[in-house]
């Protein structure tokens, strides 16, 4: 379809006005969008809404009280923002070391967070940090007179490949965590040998606070394993709590390999993906407690 | 008070490729950057089948798009064979036999009205049975895939040395192998491009990335139904060749076609996508290999089987068994030999010539099997590799004359340089304690034609040379510049000869017009053999400088030199007189005389006899490369730590130069270790694109040694080899070696991904687990 | 006649204003309409960097971003790095070092360079080959193997250091 109108709303109520109308495609970064219209695996509506020039969806906050906090990063943050964030680099490092592994450098300058959230890739690099620190998303549309937000976790935002909860009329405007508490501790693992510029084959996190030698509100998160980014809610069960010993360990890899569900495609087979994620989890544990 | 100029060479030096500067601002318009006055926009309409009957194509809706120009398909033009053998024709009629097959092709006022065109176009298809392996195409009663070949065969070879049964009987120990070696492909940065322009009397031109413009012309030609005669060819800066442009392709008659037809101007472009699944590929092959060895470690008998899959078309990559062929029979002391190479036709894509020419697929093989030989006698890999290593005169039984052999010393330098013998052992011993991550170091070596490679009736190139009033020089040749710097090489040449700085001299080589004949940029060749025939020219200009210098001056020739833009006395550097001087003294006196000359070089090559004897190259070389790794034995990942190569390369001319494509061409065979492969199922690309067709990056990029053996080849310009083809070619089976050191795991396919190696050592586990 | 969007921003360091259609990416605008070819289209995807370029302060994937959102910004490519008669430090260096084959990667290679140079100002003798190489990791070369990069990248990173 021709693109038959452009607008640059200066803010999100703007926005959410233009989304009411329906027919609209969205860009920001464009890091997406443009290979998916160029290959025909998605086409324009009749209105392209550029919202990079809406500020209040910039940005990196920290609010509320010392220590138990809450932050904020707005939706149109990029990458990059994230990865140079003193802020994140202090209480959320695993942002940053997924941030890192994020495409290439040039493309880290224009993708946003939003944008990465959106096109629900269950490949995609920032959502598995995210999953672990809980996050939830804001979502903003028109409710008539107002721009009225509702707030989704993270973890039930995705329904599949490329789906999510968002209505056609909703803007993902920010997302929002709290501080992680004292002992939090976490981490991000992605295939390599190539340090970026790969499609993660697994991506696998892991975080809870650590303390005499067991995780507790332990999170694991796992990409490319599953239609969507992965909560591995049975695995999260079996180390809550528990000593990080060999046994648990091994039961923690044997529950994880039951729980995902990979897929054979061009870039590995769902043997290997089921292997790695045995592989990452004994690393991530190992490295979270300390090891 | 005349100046003295003391002597000084040039050649050695780390100079800078004169294009170099331009590329580095974005000057350069490159073929893609190009537009010409009411060009046009080509483009074509691949098959989405493998093997089909076409029963009907629609372009009324296309024809009717306002601003397409032309719709061509293969009924609007007759029957126009090309390729290697005749087997192929621009667009294709009745019947589509590959992915690649084109059957229609538009030109439009601009790329997007003429994808919309495209679009438009409707093809009606009735599917055909299809064959995708040599074994499938081989059965009896398999599908035809070129109607002139019922049984599929497309082109054979055999060669054979000695009684292999008998060399058989006497073997201590017999090995037996089979290999497997993938589709990859060249991946230039600028996709393929052409641009066509005909002129009212029906001559072409054409803008092209060819290497080999002059049989370009011949072998594009009967694709058109023109004469060679007529057609131009101007060749822009391009964004890498690597062998891909050794041949003509359809998109080329196609964009001319369209061109003709339009009667202006049209170019057309392919996309990444386009450039993945229709440019060729490297020649997959595989090979049965038999090999024995006495139990003191001498080779006794080396026998080859090659099943090549020919794809649907023949272009080189069906042609690349008669090197592939040399380094099964010659490399290394075996002294009963035989080679079967059998291409077939398939539903395939089909293969061209990529860097390292058929020797790639063979130095995988041959270095594989000697490090498992070697371990089989019991001996270490290198003292192996140098009990069985030619020495200087000995002539392999193809007859590969290996007058001045540094094998051997390729290996020595190797070994001791990377401390290989200590850590070859220490890793072994390593393979079993804990651990995740292993340590493996691995030597590879092979030989290559490094004097060029007769197989068309000449090997020569041709230079004009001139020096103007300025005492500036022009060099036009016939040697193409695709990146890989022959340019600075033959300034180097000249300013040497000449005693002119290299900023004074200016090389011409993009007009098939101006250039005098060259094979082309192939075979390791363009520094031997077009280095040969500058540096003939130009000590042609330089005796005709000096004749006329000593002339004036009461010396005799002998007496005197060309340094730095004079004419000087050669015992002591002083200066007689300026070289622009003289040269203008020279054209404008009473018997007035330019410095223009000619030269046509033909190395001292031999075709093959139809037996496939005879000293192919003028001259040979050999290296040795060693690979470090650390293999992850969980995730399966290997990382290079370093690779040190060592190798023969007759004289440094561009020190700069050299060392570039040595490390470029590591980076290839990096790839076709570790990551690169075309992935195709059922005849279908299934990665195209660098999101899942993994060429390195910078970070993968492991440290790099080069040790340069100097031997001073008699027949190279100089002293000079050919050099750019090992370095793509040894350190693959180098990495293998190295990976088998670490974890004591054979590979036999590359590439070795991550999963591929992961899943070795995992079956590796389960068999030593169910054996206890 | 369809719809085009008039912007207008600064290009190597002149205000600008050119009108493109919505779809246009920013690499088509500079090689199309402002036949600015330095960089290239090599990929479409963001996954070569040779059509990379500077907007703003930051360098992205010109083969990805929309031309209508250069509206307001300064945008600096290949032909505006140098702002003398001869070469940038960074162009020269690439240069003599060799690094430079074919050339097609490298009006995009240099940008990021440079980019990734600036990010780091001061930083000459902490800066690592491999930090070298990592910041060139969205840059794909096929000529080079990129060792002769670097090692330009790490001359002006220590003649930049020292001044």
């Amino acid at each position: 379809m021709t693109i038959e109108h452009y607008s640059v709303p200066g803010s999100i109520a703007e926005a959410a006005q233009l989304l009411r109308q329906g027919e609209v495609t969205i860009v920001a970064g464009g890091t997406d969008l443009t290979p998916q219209t160029d290959s025909g695996a998605r086409e324009f509506a009749a209105t392209l809404v550029n919202i990079q020039r809406i500020e209040e969806m910039r940005g990196i906050s920290l609010s509320g009280a010392l220590s138990s906090g809450n932050y904020r990063i707005g939706g149109l943050t990029t990458v990059t923002e994230i990865l140079e964030s003193e802020l994140l680099a202090a209480d959320a490092p695993v942002l940053i070391e997924a941030a890192d592994h994020f495409a290439s450098p040039q493309i880290r300058n224009a993708a946003t967070l939003a944008g990465n959230l959106c096109n629900a890739s269950p490949a995609g690099d920032m959502i598995i940090p995210l999953l672990l620190l809980d996050a939830t998303v804001e979502l903003a549309r028109w409710a008539g007179a107002a721009v009225s937000y509702r707030k989704v976790d993270l973890a039930d935002f995705f329904t599949g490949p490329g789906k999510t909860v968002m209505k056609t009329d909703e803007l993902l405007t920010a997302v929002e965590f709290a501080q992680p508490l004292d002992g939090f501790k976490a981490t991000f693992l992605k295939t390599g040998p190539r340090p970026a510029l790969e499609v993660a084959t697994v991506s696998m996190g892991v975080a809870g606070v650590f303390k005499d030698g067991a995780l507790h509100g332990a999170r694991v998160a796992i990409g490319s394993v599953a239609p969507t980014p992965l909560r591995a809610i049975d695995t999260e069960a079996v180390l809550e709590g528990r000593l990080l010993d060999e046994e648990v360990i091994e039961q923690a890899v044997e529950t994880v390999s039951q729980e995902v569900s990979p897929i054979d495609d061009v870039r590995a087979s769902a043997w290997y993906r089921k292997h790695l994620t045995g592989v990452y989890i004994r690393r991530a544990l190992s490295h979270v407690a300390g090891n | 008070m005349s100046a003295v100029i003391a002597k000084k060479t040039i050649i050695g030096a780390r100079v800078p490729k004169p294009d170099a500067p331009d590329k580095a601002i974005g000057r350069t318009r490159y073929i893609n950057d190009m537009v010409l006055p009411r060009m046009l926009f080509g483009k074509i309409l691949h098959t989405d089948r493998v093997h089909a009957k076409i029963i009907s194509i629609d372009t009324s809706a296309a024809r009717a798009l306002a601003g397409v120009h032309v719709v061509l398909t293969g009924d609007d033009i007759p029957e126009l064979r090309f390729g290697t053998t005749r087997d192929n024709v621009p667009l294709k009629a009745g019947k589509v036999r590959c992915i690649r097959d084109e059957v229609a092709a538009v030109a439009a006022e601009s790329e997007e009205i003429a994808a919309q065109a495209i679009a438009l176009i409707k093809v009606e298809y009735e599917d055909l049975p299809a064959v995708f392996s040599p074994a499938e195409a081989m059965r009896e009663g398999a599908p035809v895939v070129q109607e002139e070949h019922p049984d599929n065969r497309s082109l054979y070879y055999e060669f054979s040395h000695g009684d292999i049964a008998a060399a058989e009987a006497a073997s201590d120990i017999v090995v037996e192998h089979e290999f497997e070696l993938p589709f990859v492909t060249h991946c230039c940065m600028g996709t393929s491009c052409a641009i066509a322009d005909f002129d009212p009397a029906g001559k072409l031109t054409i803008y092209s990335q060819t290497q080999y413009p002059y049989n370009y012309k011949m072998d594009l030609a009967p694709a058109l139904g023109i004469h060679p005669g007529d057609i131009r060819v101007i060749q822009p800066p391009v964004g890498g060749a690597f062998g891909s442009k050794l041949d003509v392709y359809p998109f080329e008659p196609i964009c001319a076609l369209l061109a003709q037809a339009a009667r202006r101007p049209v170019k057309l472009t392919f996309s990444r996508e386009e450039e993945f699944i229709n440019s060729p590929t490297r020649q997959p092959v595989e090979f049965k290999i038999r090999s024995g060895v006495k139990r003191d470690g001498t080779l006794t008998f080396r026998s080859v089987d090659a099943l090549l899959n020919n794809g649907a078309y023949t272009s080189w990559g069906p042609t690349t068994p008669v090197i592939q062929m040399r380094t099964f029979t010659g490399h290394f002391r075996v002294p009963v030999v035989e080679y079967k190479a059998q291409a077939i036709y398939t539903n395939s894509v089909y293969s061209g010539s990529f860097r390292g020419y058929g020797n790639v697929q063979a130095t995988f093989c041959t270095a594989t099997i000697m490090d498992i030989l070697a371990e089989e006698v019991g001996m270490d890999p290198i003292a192996f590799r140098l009990k069985n290593a030619q020495k200087s005169g000995e002539v392999t039984p193809q007859g590969s004359i290996l007058e001045d052999c540094r094998l051997g010393e390729c290996i020595e330098i190797a070994a001791q340089k990377t401390d290989f013998l200590r850590k070859h052992e220490a890793n072994t011993g390593n393979r079993d304690k804990p651990g995740r991550i292993k340590r493996g170091i691995g030597i590879a070596t092979s030989i290559h034609n490094a004097g060029g490679a007769k197989i068309h009736k000449s090997d020569g190139c041709g230079t004009i040379l001139k020096l103007d009033d300025f005492a500036r020089a022009t060099l036009i040749t016939g040697a193409s510049e695709i990146g890989q710097g022959i340019d600075a090489v033959l300034c180097q040449i000249v300013s040497e000869e000449l005693g002119i700085p290299i900023a004074d001299i200016t090389i011409v080589n993009d007009d098939s017009a101006l250039g005098p004949w060259d094979v082309g940029v192939h075979a390791s060749r363009t520094t031997f053999i077009a280095g040969n025939s500058a540096l003939r020219a130009a000590r042609a200009a330089r005796k005709q400088v000096l004749d006329a210098a000593a002339k004036q001056s009461n010396v005799t020739a002998e007496e005197l030199d060309l340094r730095q833009g004079h004419v000087v006395q050669a015992d002591n550097g002083v200066a007689v007189i300026k070289l622009d001087k003289l040269l203008r003294r020279m054209h404008f006196s009473e018997e007035p005389e330019l410095v223009m000359v000619t030269d046509y070089y033909e190395p001292n090559s031999e075709a093959e006899d139809k037996n496939h004897v005879g000293n192919l190259s003028a001259t040979w070389a050999h290296g040795a490369y060693v690979a470090e790794v650390e293999v992850d034995t969980e995730t399966g990942e290997v990382k290079v730590l370093k690779l040190t190569a060592v190798q023969d390369v007759g004289r440094v001319i561009n020190r700069l130069g050299i060392e570039g494509q040595m490390e470029g061409g590591i980076s290839v065979s990096l790839g076709y270790a570790l990551s690169e492969q075309l992935q195709m199922k059922e005849g279908k690309v299934l990665n195209p694109s660098f999101r899942d067709y993994k060429v390195l990056t910078a970070p993968e990029t492991p440290e790099i040694e080069l040790h340069f053996i100097e031997s001073d080849c008699k027949e190279g310009p100089l002293g000079a080899k050919g050099i750019a083809e090992l370095p793509a070619i040894i350190p693959a089976p180098a990495i293998a070696n190295a990976v088998y050191n670490a974890i004591g795991i054979r590979f036999f396919a590359p590439p070795l991904t991550p999963e591929k190696v992961a899943r070795a050592l995992h079956e590796a586990a389960h068999q030593r687990s169910s054996k206890r | 006649m369809s719809l085009e969007i008039e912007i207008e921003f600064t290009l190597n360091g002149r205000r600008t204003r050119v009108k493109v259609p919505p779809a246009m990416t920013t690499l088509s605008m500079l090689r199309e309409k402002l036949d600015l070819t330095g960089a290239k289209l090599a990929c479409g995807e963001g996954e070569c960097g040779a059509c990379t370029v500077k907007v703003d302060d930051r360098t992205i994937n010109s083969c990805l971003m929309f031309a209508v959102d250069c509206d307001g910004r300064e945008l600096q490519t290949i032909e505006g790095l140098a702002t003398g008669s001869g070469l940038e430090i960074v162009q020269q260096a690439f240069v003599d070092h060799g690094a430079i084959q074919c050339g097609y990667c490298m009006p995009g290679m240099i940008m990021q360079a440079r980019y990734l140079i600036d990010q780091n100002p001061g930083q000459g003798h902490h800066m690592t080959r491999d930090d070298i190489a990592r910041g060139l990791e969205g840059n794909v070369c096929r000529c080079t193997g990129y060792t002769k990069v670097v090692d330009a990248v790490a001359a002006v990173v220590l003649e930049e250091a020292s001044l």
